[in-house]
């Protein structure tokens, strides 16, 4: 396939271009959603497109078509050229090719079983899910839906880049809304699209997914009658399905170079973190282990190269708790002149890679999550994130979880509703007192981290222990 | 072949040969959404990124049977191609639909509405978009401030078109210079230009403007203990608010599927301020009235008159689960172009207003915190100020508020101002988008800060 591309860009490039690349990407998606026993929706597409980048006196210029007619192609060049050479006097940072490797690499999801399920039986399996949680007429939405992804992409470079990738990620949605009267609770299988992983059909449990959908409806109507989460400042215990949101909102965001660099502060925002707190900052704990790793092989965000094509690795961007490397790609490591890992990643073929979480982990401790509880005279176990917000340098944020149990001297105890948490970043990550062992560690995933301008959502993965902090500020919801 | 004309030729070409090729029994519906667009990025005043996108998108509908399948793909603008993907999206609809369980709230198309609006614009050489944008705004570095942002340009399209016979098409050149001016102190101002003829002076002027308003942001940052505070809400900051009339909103579906947290409104457990109204108001002139199914919404739709629910928006497929009557709400029945009335409170009062509290010109980062009770919590961001005897003493240091909606337009709205703001949608994930709200500023007591 690449030697086609590599045709496609030699008769597109302009006699005048330094360099240019050309990045191909195509996405095969389907997806099948039931409601309340009934099917609901089922949906398919085909998403193919180009985008041909040059470099011109230090500024890259770009243009995207999903056409791969050699003269369509020719025209997006030379556009692409166009605007580059207006642009170059004002460049951000002259960059040169070593931002632009000439890495040839191929990289495949491993998959167990790799024969796609068909229509019938994934539309018959969310049908079934949905009935499965219809077990009391409290239940007033049960809903479930399965979708894949078999995703292409190629990227060949004059400089002699040439990768390609072939990435399949599967979604799994189940949620159960129940209403009491005044009071409506929803549960759900790891919070809204927290399930998604890369991997063959084997991530779908066509034998179990019955039984998890049952005691999802059970937990929702088993909160209609539960308490408010108490307000309180006390320990605070997280399962991996919000540690996930964790992670992404009050590590991930905050570590993104682009932000430090300012380019995110009229959109996303900015970050708290400063360039010279590379290498000095103490984020956390000691207990505090963060890597980036795009390596795992099941994790969602996993692949062989960014889409600039630098090479996947795995790196630790916070060691014992020290910040010692921050998610910047090789654009912003040059203009930073700071370490960084391989992120520049794109939502797709028409718009450009800029710095993106991957895959960012906690890595386990210690601890068994029993023992983390029986070290506790009193505090909260939440699980499943349902609200998150936090500010543009994020700092302060506010996290609510779909489910809840106290803990009161050193075991789990009643189950409470509307369990939220507030706190300042690093000063809450600096209160993590235990870290799970490999036995509680969790893979999640997330399809739509959004940022950019223009705006582009991504594919992100996280995995994590559960993790215990000191002294939180809890609440509950509005009597 | 122009923009514009290659875009439209896309939907023809599309809509000829899917309904050309449709089979008795099947039906379909077409839903097109196209941009020809410039973007540039900047920060200190400096390119970032630059680039051009072509895009456009056909989604179908497929009906056979009882059974519903919904498939997209690209289209080239090359007509050989653009022909074997819209014949292979059909023939996989084709090969799919018979497997799939009978959707039990299947709507057929039925309408037969046609209706056409172009709307060209005049905007910068994409050549001299740099210069054009940049070189004003070296007036910013002078001033000792840093600027940020995105401008985006060009042609933006949506079409949408039945097996029944409807037929639409909307197309529009805009641009939208969205951008944020930063003192070194952190502290910035968030401006924009958007519209559909570029004027350089004018765009020269409201950077001027926005140059006038860093001196109150350059002074001593006041922090601001958690508390209840009198606040005045600007309309760009009413417009972070906007969206959660959709989300968990104002949809039957949501409603009835326990989702919407303005169930108590509904159920009349709960009301807001007799102030208080919120339209649906395709007035505007800013994004088109047809959906995804090409049916056509009224021009204009009360949703919440003086404080209680008036209408909620009903899809066509709400309609037949609830057996109720469709307002041609697209699937996700959200709000399009809101309008929220107007008040009597003066705008250019604003200040005095306040007496000694917050002056609030744009929020961050709001989410749901508590559905029954209908609570959000969100950030300040960018121009927020302390607010002593009518006027602004400092800005403050960003605060996280939580606060009900029955609060914020209920029992706490203390006010509305009779000017409203036409606050363009400028969101750009996948596609640029169309749409824009219009909005007053709202005067609140006791505006719950937490954090």
């Amino acid at each position: 396939m690449s030697s086609d591309l590599k045709r496609l860009l030699e008769s597109a490039l302009p006699p005048d271009a330094e360099w240019a690349s050309l990045r191909r990407v195509r996405t095969e998606g389907r997806g099948y959603q039931a409601k309340d026993g009934q099917f609901e929706e089922a949906f398919d597409y085909v998403d193919e497109g180009y985008m041909v980048e040059v470099l011109h006196e230090g500024q890259f210029g770009y243009a995207a078509l999903a056409s791969a007619e050699p003269a369509a192609l020719k025209a997006a060049a030379e556009k692409a050229l166009r605007l580059a050479r207006a642009a170059a006097p004002r460049t951000i940072h002259p960059f040169g090719l070593e931002v632009r490797p000439a890495t040839v690499a191929r990289y495949d999801t491993p998959r167990k079983l790799r024969a796609a399920f068909g229509a019938d039986l994934l539309s018959r399996q969310a049908i079934q899910l949905t009935k499965a949680m219809q077990i009391s007429g409290k239940i007033v939405q049960a809903a479930a839906g399965i979708d894949a992804r078999d995703i292409e992409m190629e990227l060949v470079s004059t400089s002699g880049a040439s990768l390609e990738q072939h990435l399949h990620i599967l979604g799994y949605e189940v949620q159960a809304i129940a209403r009491d009267g005044a009071v409506t609770q929803r549960r759900s299988a790891n919070g809204p699209r927290g399930r998604n992983n890369q991997g063959g059909w084997e991530f779908l449990d066509i034998a179990g997914g019955e039984a998890e959908a049952r005691r999802i409806a059970e937990q929702a109507l088993e909160l209609l009658s539960a308490p408010e989460c108490p307000s309180m400042t006390a320990d605070l215990v997280l399962a991996p399905d919000q540690m996930m949101l964790q992670i992404h909102e009050s590590v991930g965001h905050p570590l993104e170079l682009d932000r430090i660099l300012g380019d995110e502060r009229n959109f996303a925002g900015s970050t708290f973190v400063k360039l010279e707190d590379i290498g000095t900052l103490q984020y956390g704990s000691e207990l505090m282990n963060i890597t980036f790793d795009p390596t795992l092989p099941t994790e969602a965000a996993s692949y062989g190269a960014d889409d600039i094509g630098n090479p996947a690795r795995k790196e630790f961007l916070v060691k014992n708790g020290l910040l010692v490397r921050a998610l910047g790609s090789l654009e912003s490591q040059r203009r930073s002149d700071k370490p960084g890992v391989a992120n520049q990643r794109a939502q797709d073929w028409f718009r450009a890679p800029i710095d993106r979480m991957a895959n960012l982990n906690l890595e386990p401790g210690k601890d068994r999550f029993e023992d983390i509880i029986a070290s506790i005279e009193r505090g909260v176990f939440m699980e499943a994130n349902r609200s998150w917000s936090i500010d543009d340098y994020r700092n302060k944020f506010q996290f609510g979880c779909e489910y809840a149990r106290l803990i009161e001297d050193g075991k789990l105890a009643g189950t409470v509703r509307n369990p939220n948490y507030r706190g300042v970043s690093s000063r809450f990550w600096r209160s993590l007192f235990k870290v799970g062992d490999a036995s509680s560690f969790g893979i999640f995933g997330t399809p739509n981290c959004g940022k950019g301008e223009p705006n582009q959502v991504i594919t992100t993965g996280h995995a994590s222990p559960v993790c215990a902090f000191r002294d939180v500020e809890i609440f509950g919801g509005e009597a | 072949m122009s923009a514009l004309r290659n875009m439209e030729a896309r939907f023809d070409q599309a809509c000829g040969l899917l309904f050309g090729e449709l089979l008795p029994g099947e039906a379909l519906t077409l839903d097109f959404a196209g941009e020809s667009s410039e973007f540039m990025r900047f920060n200190e005043g400096k390119v970032r990124q630059i680039g051009h996108m072509d895009r456009a998108t056909v989604q179908i509908k497929y009906f056979r049977d009882g059974r519903t399948l919904s498939s997209a793909f690209e289209t080239t603008g090359d007509e050989d191609q653009d022909a074997e993907f819209a014949a292979a999206a059909l023939s996989r609809a084709r090969r799919e639909a018979p497997l799939l369980p009978v959707d039990p709230y299947q709507t057929l198309p039925a309408c037969s509405d046609t209706s056409r609006e172009v709307f060209q614009g005049r905007l910068p050489e994409a050549d001299r978009i740099p210069d054009e944008i940049l070189g004003p705004g070296e007036a910013i570095a002078k001033a000792g401030a840093d600027f940020v942002g995105l401008h985006a340009q060009g042609l933006v399209c949506r079409g949408a078109a039945s097996s029944a016979g409807a037929r639409h098409w909307f197309a529009t050149e805009t641009f939208a210079s969205d951008h944020s001016t930063y003192l070194p102190n952190g502290k910035a101002v968030k401006s924009g230009y958007a519209g559909r003829e570029w004027d350089a002076r004018e765009y020269t002027r409201r950077l001027a403007t926005t140059i006038s308003r860093l001196e109150a942001l350059a002074r001593p940052e006041k922090v601001i203990p958690p508390g209840k505070y009198r606040v005045y809400i600007a309309p760009d900051a009413l417009n972070e608010v906007v969206p959660f009339f959709s989300w968990n909103g104002l949809g039957e579906r949501g409603l009835r599927e326990g989702e919407s947290s303005w169930i108590a409104l509904r159920d009349g457990r709960k009301s807001l301020s007799p102030r208080f109204r919120l339209d649906q108001d395709f007035g505007l002139g800013l994004e088109p009235r047809f959906n995804d199914l090409g049916e056509v919404a009224p021009r204009l739709l009360p949703l919440i008159e003086a404080g209680r629910l008036a209408n909620t928006l009903v899809s066509a497929r709400s309609a037949k689960k609830y057996g109720l009557a469709s307002n041609a709400a697209p699937a996700g029945e959200e709000v399009r172009s809101p309008s929220i009335g107007a008040g009597d409170l003066d705008e250019d009062k604003a200040l005095e207003l306040v007496g000694t509290g917050l002056y609030l010109s744009n929020l961050h980062y709001l989410n749901w915190s508590d559905n029954d009770s209908g609570r959000i919590t969100g950030m300040t961001r960018f121009a927020c100020f302390w607010v002593e005897d009518g006027r602004i003493v400092s800005p403050i240091k960003d605060m996280r508020f939580d606060e009900s909606i029955y609060h914020l337009f209920g029992d706490k709205l203390a006010g509305l101002t009779r000017q409203r703001t036409l606050v363009p949608e400028t969101s750009t994930y996948g596609h640029r988008a169309l749409g824009g709200a219009l909005l007053p500023g709202i005067l609140v007591e006791d505006f719950a800060f937490t954090l």
